[in-house]
């Protein structure tokens, strides 16, 4: 699978936007359309809210193709906060969005969100 | 009462003043989905309540003896509605008339060249058929956020409704307001009231709804009809 873009930034919540720009880029790169390119962004924004609510300092985001997009997002940092309620509910989103979500942990605490989007061209 | 005893409880009795507390107690879920999709070009008024009635269809049909978690199920019932409700969606977005025309051709051109090319098409392709860069094509789809003016601009204390410069093309607006509160005068009363409300008092949908004895779908519905005859008559008056 070959990587096509990949972002590092800090996980500040004004960064958001750029993060959803750069999605809605690769998505337009990719051949997938408005509203699968819609649910990506939100999914992203998504994953970095949790990554964000564990406490990572920052993320990458990792772009690749195959046969469709493939988004990875994961934390750098420590990573040492337990999370909130509400990201029961964002994960839930991911899976009613996305159908299969991959998660790894590092030290007993998500470190990454996986998943593919689209079929591409 | 744990979540599942209030369920089962409800599941045996059918007791509305229970499905009322459930609901009460997880309408909190309708509203933070409802924020995810806040910048489609659908008011967030709209999709809390799409979202609230999903809540309440998903309560009655929730069977806590399945063992999964009320937000586990209710979410994907919730982001179902309001995809779906995407579909047939309003095209209400208080934006720069420049943006918000693109992204309403965006849309319409979207729509077209779905039934034409039998499959969603791509940015590039809208930016194509539109003329318009592929960028400006994204950035439209980015700017259906709505940001308060109260709120700090980025770089100062102020706030943006103090660093916004303001709009020095009087004639313009002139032009534009005569040729509006001439299409507003074709309205019944009932229209009229509405604008005057969410437009003049810039009252929400839900407060609009309260004082005119509706609910707030019927004004959201009202209120896309009206913006559509005005949209048509300002378009014959303005050619």
């Amino acid at each position: 699978m070959n990587t096509l873009f990949k972002l590092t930034f800090p996980l500040k919540s004004e960064l958001m936007t750029t993060v959803r720009l750069a999605a809605g880029g690769v998505c337009a790169l990719k051949g997938l359309d408005i509203d699968t390119a819609e649910d990506c962004k939100v999914c992203i924004t998504e994953s970095l809210l949790l990554l964000k609510h564990r406490g990572y300092s920052s993320a990458n985001v990792l772009f690749s193709e195959g046969g469709a997009l493939s988004v990875r997002i994961e934390g750098e940092g420590e990573g040492e906060e337990e999370g909130t309620p509400e990201d029961e509910i964002s994960l839930a989103l991911l899976s009613a969005l996305l159908g299969e979500v991959g998660t790894t942990e590092r030290n007993g605490k998500l470190f990454s969100i996986s998943f593919e989007i689209g079929t591409g061209k | 009462m744990t979540e599942s005893e209030l369920f089962q409880r409800y599941r045996e009795t059918g007791d509305l003043a229970l499905r009322n507390l459930i609901a009460e107690k997880y309408l909190f879920i309708a509203a933070i989905l409802a924020k995810k999709f806040v910048g489609r070009g659908v008011e967030y008024d709209d999709l809390y309540q799409v979202a609230s009635l999903a809540l309440i269809k998903g309560i009655d049909r929730f069977d806590e003896r399945k063992g999964l978690k009320f937000s586990t199920f209710i979410t994907p019932t919730i982001t179902g509605e309001i995809k779906n409700y995407f579909r047939d969606r309003s095209r209400l977005v208080h934006l720069p008339r420049k943006v918000s025309e693109l992204r309403a051709s965006v849309r319409k051109t979207a729509d077209a060249l779905t039934e034409k090319l039998g499959k969603k098409p791509t940015a590039g392709e809208i930016a194509e058929a539109l003329g318009v860069s592929e960028e400006d094509v994204l950035l439209s789809a980015e700017a259906g956020g709505i940001v308060s003016l109260d709120k700090p601009s980025e770089d100062s204390d102020m706030n943006y409704y103090d660093v916004i410069p303001a709009d020095n093309d009087v004639f313009e607006k002139i032009e534009t307001r005569d040729a509006v509160l001439s299409a507003v005068k074709e309205l019944s009363e009932t229209e009229r009231q509405l604008v005057k409300f969410r437009f003049s008092e810039e009252l929400s949908q839900v407060e609009t709804a309260r004082r005119m004895g509706v609910s707030q779908m019927y004004v959201s519905r009202m209120e896309r009809k009206i913006l559509e005859k005005l949209r048509e008559r300002l378009k014959k008056s303005m050619a």
